[in-house]
């Protein structure tokens, strides 16, 4: 029964459900204290030991009740009072005998049986179903039984033909049946794997070409990216709060209590929360990338991250005020339709952006800043303004350059990225979620000590 | 003893008619988890909203074994030293000194410096041991010889990374104490962690326990849960009670009323000695059963609607 058990687990695994092995051994052991006869109490013990949180435990309630479905087999032949001795004329072929006998209980655990052989379990895509349905129809024997079936239709007349068009006619909804029950097996097996491809593919797409329909479930990954990064990096930041015995404190602290020694100080790491600051390119070019750069950015954590954010256009703006008053998807929006912000959406004028921020936010730089730009560098054939940049480069740790445009296009028509290039510490290109994630956690784990 | 607990917990038919007897009735999915984790040996991971009884459970479960009930509640910044054990330094620092005097006594006799240190050897055990340990409830529960019912209250208000100081102690039943060595259960523990699911609890936690998700009660069982909590309600009340109670959740409540506002709210039916649920009684104890001014207001809209329910439920 830990085949079925196992064959369970592969199906909960592709619906969604994660399940490592401590927990399908768990599942064997909960099975076994209280057997198969009960199906209720089975899927609530199964359910305790496999599915671990309220999602989970829909998907596993849903593939439960497909998984443990009974399959009948309709094609066996129902008994017959037509006077023919069936008995009699019963033919070698196996397959042939069950659907003569009507057996269907045998026809079902037959059918199963040659599932398996036929690997059923391995079946992902709708268009394997053809595929699945000749190795299952091969494995019971379909060849013995359209040679019975050829034998009588070849005796002549009377029984034997009538059995050959009986036989027909089963042959015909046994390979229905078949049918049926591949694609049962498809939903079981094959359901998860769509989800996953889109995924696996909406994280290689380019962000600026990505479709609209496909938002929704962008932010259900950024979300799990942002929780990963998140994890790995507070966890490190609160194992500092607490270090070792420091002797020395200790020592001095208690030389006022005539050397007694009783009041303990503890060395302690001094983590620094990196402190970035983002200046954004929001021409229409560009917005889709920042709107997930924002979105993705914003959502770790604060103790992990001290963000302020510019954004510019033809002229530039600080919005750090924005992402303070409203949640994040409700802040990239207004920044998107530009609702109540000075920003003229002219042509993109690097050299008039650059000097505002020159002008006002320079002092903002400092020896433990590092600058995160994001723009395609490509300022309309005026001057790009590079002197703006290196007094930033100068002054601050670290600047890192994000073009959504890939490396050979750099520097083409009127991209200035290679006048800007010498005042990067890093120029990168970034246009995907793969990309995001990997810079910003290069990010994290730079400016750490 | 043991037996004795082993012999009560023998089926979940069994746990589910022990548990009704201290007055807690469990539906088939809770007995059956229970009932899987003692005889696994696994802990418990209860989430659910507010006020389903989730503390409840594991309470009526040390009653239900007879075993000393532990409970540690979790909040953020808890640490080891106010969860497992803390180490008195100051203690033992002060008492390195004040034992100054008899240590330069048991080291001068001898003249030798390693015969000094191997004198030293032989009591540093003493300054190593349980005298500078202060036992807290995790420890608690590894040590008690009859075993005990652990509660580990609202794990996800804890950080993360106490999260992860749980897990030796989840499936080895055992922590590593630098200052003395690692300590095992003496008898195992039967744990059980609750969460209202504040944020997502890591994967490690949840693949050492049994999941047990303690939805809202259908109102039948509601209705049982009542009758057992509050005997001295009529039934006619009972049923417009539960079923109006039924009825708000279906709004959009920033906080829905769970049993255990229910349970409060009969008591108050009773003291106030209502015959029967009319839409003045309902309007003065609403806050009883809401918590927020908000709430309150969506419901009192909604009262002629609600009201008629009840009426019809009356006549039926």
């Amino acid at each position: 029964m830990d085949r079925v058990l196992e064959d369970f687990v592969t199906a909960l695994r592709l619906s969604g459900v994660r399940i490592s092995v401590a927990e399908t051994l768990d599942a064997c052991s909960a099975a076994a204290l209280v057997g198969y006869g009960n199906r209720l109490l089975l899927k609530d013990s199964l359910g305790a030991a496999l599915a671990k949180s309220g999602h989970e435990k829909d998907l596993f309630s849903d593939t439960f009740d497909r998984f443990f479905s009974d399959f009948t087999c309709t094609a066996a032949l129902p008994e017959r009072d037509d006077g023919v001795d069936r008995e009699a004329t019963l033919p070698e072929d196996p397959l042939s005998r069950m659907l003569l006998q009507g057996d269907q209980a045998s026809l079902a655990a037959a059918l199963q049986e040659a599932a398996r052989a036929a690997d059923i379990r391995a079946i992902r895509l709708p268009t394997q179903r053809s595929l699945y349905t000749v190795r299952i129809l091969n494995a019971l024997g379909i060849d013995g039984l359209d040679s019975t079936i050829r034998t009588f239709s070849g005796a002549g007349s009377g029984g034997p033909l009538a059995q050959a068009d009986a036989l027909q006619a089963a042959r015909q909804e046994l390979v229905d049946n078949v049918r049926q029950y591949v694609e049962r097996q498809l939903d079981l097996y094959g359901r998860g794997i769509v989800n996953e491809y889109l995924e696996e593919a909406l994280r290689k797409t380019r962000l600026s070409h990505l479709e609209q329909r496909h938002f929704e479930k962008m932010g259900e990954l950024i979300q799990r990216l942002v929780k990963r990064l998140n994890d790995i990096h507070s966890r490190r930041r609160k194992a500092a709060r607490r270090g070792h015995l420091d002797f020395k404190r200790t020592l001095r602290h208690n030389v006022p209590y005539g050397g007694f020694i009783f009041d303990p100080k503890w060395k302690q790491r001094k983590v620094n929360r990196p402190d970035v600051l983002v200046i954004c390119d929001i021409s229409r070019s560009m917005m889709r990338l920042v709107r997930f750069f924002l979105l993705f950015l914003y959502g770790l954590n604060e103790e992990i991250l001290r963000i302020r954010t510019f954004v510019f256009c033809s002229n530039l703006i600080d919005v750090s005020d924005v992402f303070e008053r409203y949640p994040v998807e409700v802040a990239v929006d207004r920044l998107q339709q530009g609702t109540d912000l000075p920003i003229v959406m002219g042509l993109t004028d690097y050299a008039r952006s650059l000097d505002d921020f020159r002008l006002q936010y320079l002092n903002l730089v400092t020896r433990r800043t590092t600058v995160l730009f994001l723009g395609d560098g490509r300022n309309n054939n005026a001057d790009p303004g590079t002197h703006v940049l290196r007094d930033i480069y100068q002054r601050c740790k670290r600047l890192v350059w994000l073009n959504p445009e890939p490396r050979p296009f750099w520097g083409t028509g009127d991209s200035e990225m290679k006048r800007f290039l010498p005042y990067c510490h890093a120029a990168r290109e970034c246009n995907t979620l793969d990309h995001l994630e990997r810079v910003i956690g290069s990010l994290l784990a730079a400016t750490r000590h | 003893m043991n037996n004795d607990r082993q012999n009560r917990i023998a089926s979940w038919e069994a746990v589910q008619q022990g548990f009704r007897g201290t007055g807690y009735i469990a539906d088939r999915a809770i007995a059956t988890t229970v009932y899987l984790a003692w005889h696994l040996g696994k802990p418990i991971l209860v989430e659910g909203p507010a006020g389903v009884g989730k503390t409840e459970l594991a309470k009526t479960a040390a009653a239900f074994l007879d075993l000393e009930l532990i409970r540690l509640q979790c909040y953020e910044g808890l640490d080891e030293a106010k969860a497992l054990y803390e180490w008195k330094y100051g203690k033992q620092l002060l008492y390195t000194q004040l034992l100054k005097d008899k240590l330069d006594e048991i080291v001068s006799r001898d003249n030798g410096f390693s015969a000094a240190i191997d004198k030293l050897h032989r009591y540093d055990d003493i300054f190593f041991s349980r005298h500078f340990l202060e036992p807290r409830p995790l420890l608690k529960a590894l040590e008690n010889p009859d075993g005990a019912v652990l509660l580990v209250d609202e794990i996800d208000k804890a950080d993360e990374e106490f999260e992860a100081f749980l897990l030796e102690i989840l499936s080895d039943y055992q922590v590593s104490i630098p200052e003395i060595g690692t300590v095992a259960a003496v008898s195992r523990p039967f744990v059980f962690l609750t969460s209202n699911n504040t944020r997502e609890l890591s994967e490690a936690l949840k693949r050492r326990c049994l999941h047990l998700f303690i939805p809202y009660p259908d109102a039948a069982l509601e209705r049982r849960i009542v009758r057992s909590r509050v005997p001295d309600l009529p039934a006619r009340l009972e049923k417009q009670l539960v079923s109006f109670i039924q009825q708000i959740r279906g709004l959009d409540l920033k906080k829905a009323p769970s049993i255990s506002e229910t349970i409060d709210w009969a008591r108050v039916v009773v003291l106030l000695h209502a015959e029967r649920l009319t839409s003045e009684v309902v309007r003065d104890t609403l806050h009883v059963f809401l918590k927020y001014q908000d709430d309150v207001h969506t419901v009192e809209e909604r009262m002629p609607q609600l009201t008629t329910m009840l009426l019809r439920n009356d006549g039926g």
